[in-house]
């Protein structure tokens, strides 16, 4: 029984920082790049399916599709218990939106045939929060996203959920095997990687692959394979904002001439 | 990065006299328990804050003749070409750093008790001092005045001898100059005593024949506490302290205000239990109506914000700071490089102070485990030796010793696992910090916090794993450290034993509903009824905050104590006002009583000292005095066991237990700090931590290496031309 994961190397920034050049990104010098936050928790619901169920055999392999920066990410994983690590990268992928980022993973499914894929509801740098539901579009596998609570027996044929709605509700679901999965915080405790784990990963290999290798076209990758493309990335300019004083009636005279103000009626 | 442009204002300089302070960063006068004897440990933690930006750095008291000798305590003292030689290396080391070195020229009147020199003090009448309750001086007749004014102007020569570029006379914590000043020890009808300028007369005079010696080569300032707080009797800021400061204004070049006496002092130095940062204000603030000459004010002050309020409103020009600058002497330097956040904030503790109260052993700080540690350690406080090996390291227990270790490790550049099942950093501190007024306390763990927090980004390798599982022995082992400090802390007594009988007390159990352990009441589980008894062997704050808590949660308090309740508060200053906010809460306390035996619902208590006074010896097994019959029994609904605490080290005995097993797992060594090794103060615990990730590399870490001492040598003369050879009088 296998679990794919998808996971990324993602970007946090200080206070300070700087737009390239090209002003389509951040200047590289001020990232603070980490495991995203959702993985921790995806990686960790795989876990404890492979911990749970010692008798049936599960393998977790993390995959990520990004440049050799990401190793650090894909080795966080493997010092916390994952079992394989594969990478695809070569820069004909550089540009690509969440779809092309999604086809390529779709791919990596294909090759690996998992049980489960999961990923992460969303990326904290990006947060697109389309990467995995694109996966399920390409494979055509049952999916859910949001996913708060997992019930699941290796080697089942299906997987039982609970996932988040708005407004507080819930939705419990039962998706037949194979399955894409988006995984919301909270859903349990993640670990933390010993000393050991992580000299033991430190020796592991990551499998690197190129787009070639699991069956990609060059006009799959990259901007040729995405819609989106980053035009500008800007701060945007601080808007002004106001407490209005006083009791209901006070706030609403004073709102009243804001709009008048503003509408020059 | 560059310093917030809002904070210019306490970098400007500002001129005193014929010397230039570079800003407004000013070390006041406190003493660290070097005085003159040690020079090393002296111009060491001076000079460590000239590197750190301070503009001016001063001696703590300095005694200026044999006939003020304060020892027990320990003063510093020019009174000889010897003192001068020693105080130069202060000086120096100071002058290096590009600040001015200022010495506080003391005479204690009957506060300075003389048991070494044996010499009797002078004061303006006679009085038995409040502070020291069996020094009584002798009153000076006119003769003695010029006299002990000439020790003024001789030790302002040899101050300037030894390089100091300030020299004060000291006039606030009720010494000299004040007493002639106060009538609350100025009775005299002669020319010093009576009106206002009668009673300013000695000190006016004093300055003025200290500024004619010294006052081309040196700044002149003195220390005035503008405020007894005594009300009407004393020095009122508004009468004579406004007075003074205008009359005395020509003669000095810088005012170094405060408030209080030497008996309470605590009023000076305000503890965070009692005292906001800034809290002298209300006094002080009137002094810069009536000077012309610039004025500088104390108030543990910690946030540049904050003083730069300070000198904008006018209250002072300049930040005098005592305790800020032992827990950061890199205070002015983090601001200056907007690094605000690296603080490490003063928590208002006054552990610094016990130790000069307790009679001058080495002074510690809670927050700055290098502070007295400069010369004799060679610790810096914001610089760390390289690692010396790749050793990574698990350190289970993250609270003040685990994470100081944590963070010295990791500064040090080793990888580090912070391991705690607690979500927080700062293990039981986390509960001390909700006790009442002790809030500020917390700033040790956010010091920690932030730092450690910062360093793991820096380090990929070193984590901090919080809300764990409790580490085993096992998992510790196969965990792929190298090295394991433990620092699991230390529990309260759930039995009873306390440090009178060494052993539990029949009856003491903390499992029944209606005793409770300090834990137990921070963890607010069981419920406390309405009487509550707390059964006390313990000489710190932990009494006493449990007993101020319940009592203001409306619970009926009583506490029964075998040891002198809050012993150790006197030395931190808390003790006036703790023993005022028991007395306010109706806190009954039965001092000298302890307890035999427990039941249900009630304890059985004696006075300790109801044996018979003779002793006589009557055999084996015969205890050897007349039995203690004064046994009785009191009532409670909830029992607080305050009487002891010990050490949480089962993971380091199972390791040890395991040693075979060290080597197959690639453990090298395991080392026990904190708490874990002996319950203690938050600063020992601190300096453990920090003891231990410096010297990790010696053969056995956990023993201190040892370190440089400064004592007298043999043979050698501490002034030019003294025989140092045993030699009687014939
Ligand atoms: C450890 C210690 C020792 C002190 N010794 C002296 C002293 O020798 N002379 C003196 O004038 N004040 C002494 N003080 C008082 C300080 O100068 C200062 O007035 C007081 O601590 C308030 O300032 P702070 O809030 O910045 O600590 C001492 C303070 C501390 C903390
Ligand atoms: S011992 Fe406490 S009061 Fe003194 S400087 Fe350190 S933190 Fe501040």
């Amino acid at each position: 029984m296998k679990i794919l994961i998808a996971i990324k190397q993602a970007i946090a920034l200080d206070e300070d920082f700087e737009i390239r050049a090209d002003g389509r990104d951040i200047e590289e010098d001020f990232f603070l790049p980490d495991l995203n936050e959702w993985d921790e928790y995806s990686l960790e619901e795989a876990m404890l399916i492979k911990e749970r169920h010692a008798d049936t055999p599960v393998e977790v392999v993390c995959v990520t599709i990004a440049p050799d920066s990401a190793d650090e990410a894909l080795r966080k994983c493997l010092a916390k218990g994952a079992d394989r690590a594969i990478r695809v990268w070569d820069e004909s992928m550089e540009g690509s939106d969440p779809v092309a980022i999604a086809r390529a993973l779709a791919a990596v499914a294909k090759k690996e045939a998992p049980d489960l894929f999961f990923a992460g509801v969303q990326s904290s740098d990006h947060a697109h929060g389309a990467t995995g539901i694109a996966v399920a579009g390409f494979l055509g596998w049952a999916h859910s996203a949001v996913v708060a609570r997992l019930d699941y027996t290796p080697g089942a044929k299906e997987v039982v959920l609970k996932r988040e709605l708005e407004g507080g509700l819930s939705q419990e679901l039962r998706l037949p095997c194979p399955a894409v999965l988006t995984i919301q915080l909270g859903i349990n405790k993640p670990r933390y990687a010993s000393l050991r784990g992580m000299k033991l990963a430190a020796a592991k290999p990551i499998e690197t692959l190129a787009p070639g290798d699991i069956g990609l076209a060059t006009n799959d990758c990259g901007e040729s394979g995405s819609l989106a493309r980053v035009r500008r990335m800007y701060v945007p300019e601080k808007q002004r904002a106001q407490i209005l004083a006083g009791d209901v009636a006070a706030q609403a005279k004073a709102l009243a001439a804001i709009i008048r103000e503003a509408t020059g009626s | 990065m560059a310093r917030d442009p809002k904070y210019d204002i306490l970098f400007t300089p500002v001129q005193i006299g014929p010397k230039t302070l570079r800003n407004r960063f000013y070390q006041v006068p406190h003493c660290i328990g070097a005085g003159s004897d040690k020079p090393g440990f002296q111009a060491a933690h001076r000079s460590i804050k000239a590197e750190g930006g301070w503009a001016g750095i001063n001696t703590e008291y300095c005694s200026i003749h044999p006939e003020s000798d304060d020892t027990h305590r320990l003063s510093a003292r020019i009174w000889d070409k010897g003192d001068v030689h020693n105080l130069r290396a202060m000086t120096d080391h100071i002058h290096q750093f590009g600040a001015l070195a200022g010495v506080e020229m003391w005479y204690g009147g009957a506060h300075a008790p003389c048991m070494e020199s044996r010499a009797t003090p002078r004061g303006p009448s006679q009085y038995a001092s409040e502070f020291e309750t069996l020094t009584y001086c002798r009153e000076m007749d006119l003769s003695d005045i010029a006299m002990v004014q000439q020790y003024y102007v001789d030790a302002a020569l040899r101050s300037r001898d030894a390089g100091f570029d300030i020299v004060y006379v000291y006039g606030a914590h009720s010494y000299l100059p004040l007493q002639f000043l106060s009538p609350y020890y100025n009775k005299r009808t002669d020319g010093y005593g009576g009106s206002f300028k009668n009673r300013a007369r000695f000190w006016i005079e004093t300055l003025e024949q200290v500024r004619a010696a010294v006052g081309n080569d040196c700044a002149i300032a003195t220390r005035f506490a503008v405020d007894t707080l005594y009300g009407p009797g004393s020095v009122e800021v508004e009468e004579d302290g406004m007075r003074f400061v205008e009359l005395a204004d020509p003669l000095v070049d810088l005012w170094d205000v405060d408030v209080g006496d030497i008996a309470e002092w605590g009023e000076d130095a305000g503890p965070s239990r009692f005292y906001l940062q800034g809290h002298q204000v209300p006094w002080t603030r009137y002094i810069k109506q009536v000077a012309k000459k610039p004025v500088l004010g104390v108030g543990r002050y910690t946030d540049p914000e904050k003083m730069t309020e300070i000198v904008t409103k006018g209250y002072a020009d300049i930040i005098g700071a005592a305790r800020p600058s032992i827990a950061d002497p890199f205070l002015p330097k983090k601001v200056e490089e907007g690094r605000v956040d690296d603080i490490r904030v003063c928590i208002g503790c006054n552990v610094c102070i016990s130790r000069w109260e307790i009679g001058g052993p080495p002074m510690i700080c809670t927050q700055n485990a290098t502070a007295g540690e400069e010369y004799r350690r060679g610790w810096h406080p914001e610089r760390f030796p390289k690692k010396g090996s790749e050793d990574s390291v698990l350190i289970v227990g993250a609270g003040p010793s685990g994470s100081e270790c944590a963070r010295v490790l990791m500064e040090r550049g080793y990888t580090v696992h912070l391991y705690d099942t607690a979500e927080k950093i700062g293990g039981h501190l986390n509960s001390v910090v909700t006790l009442p007024g002790l809030g500020e306390w917390g700033y040790h763990r956010d010091y920690r916090e932030t730092q450690i927090g910062k360093l793991v980004k820096k380090n990929k390798q070193s984590q901090v794993a919080l809300g764990q599982k409790p580490m085993t022995a096992e998992a510790a082992l196969t965990y792929g450290a190298e090295k394991i400090v433990i620092a699991t802390g230390s529990s309260w007594n759930t039995d009873g034993t306390n440090c009178l009988t060494h052993d539990p007390i029949p009856g003491a159990d903390a499992s029944q509903p209606d005793q409770l352990t300090p834990e137990q009441v921070f963890s607010g589980k069981k419920p406390i009824g309405k009487r509550v008894v707390i059964l006390n062997a313990d000489t710190y704050f932990m009494a006493p905050s449990l007993a101020e808590k319940l009592a203001s949660e409306g619970h009926e308090v009583t506490i029964v104590s075998g040891v002198h309740l809050a012993n150790y508060m006197h030395f931190t200053l808390e003790y006036p006002n703790m023993m005022r906010r028991l007395h306010e809460l109706h806190v009954e306390e039965l001092g000298d009583h302890f307890c035999s035996k427990i039941e249900k619902g009630r304890l059985e208590i004696y006075n300790i000292w109801g044996d018979g006074s003779r002793r006589t010896y009557r055999g084996p097994g015969v205890f050897p005095r007349d039995a203690n019959k004064t046994h009785r029994w009191l009532e409670f609904d909830s029992l607080i066991l305050v009487t002891g605490r010990h050490s949480d080290d089962s993971l380091h005995r199972e390791l040890n237990a395991r040693q075979s097993e060290w080597e197959a797992n690639g453990v090298k060594a395991v080392y026990l700090i904190g708490d874990a090794e002996a319950p203690r103060l938050i600063a020992d615990a601190t300096f453990t931590g920090h003891r231990v990730a410096r010297e990790i590399e010696e053969a056995n870490a956990q023993f201190p290496k040892a370190y440089k001492r400064e004592v007298a040598i043999w043979g050698n003369p501490h002034s030019p031309g003294v025989n140092p050879e045993i030699e009687y009088e014939s």
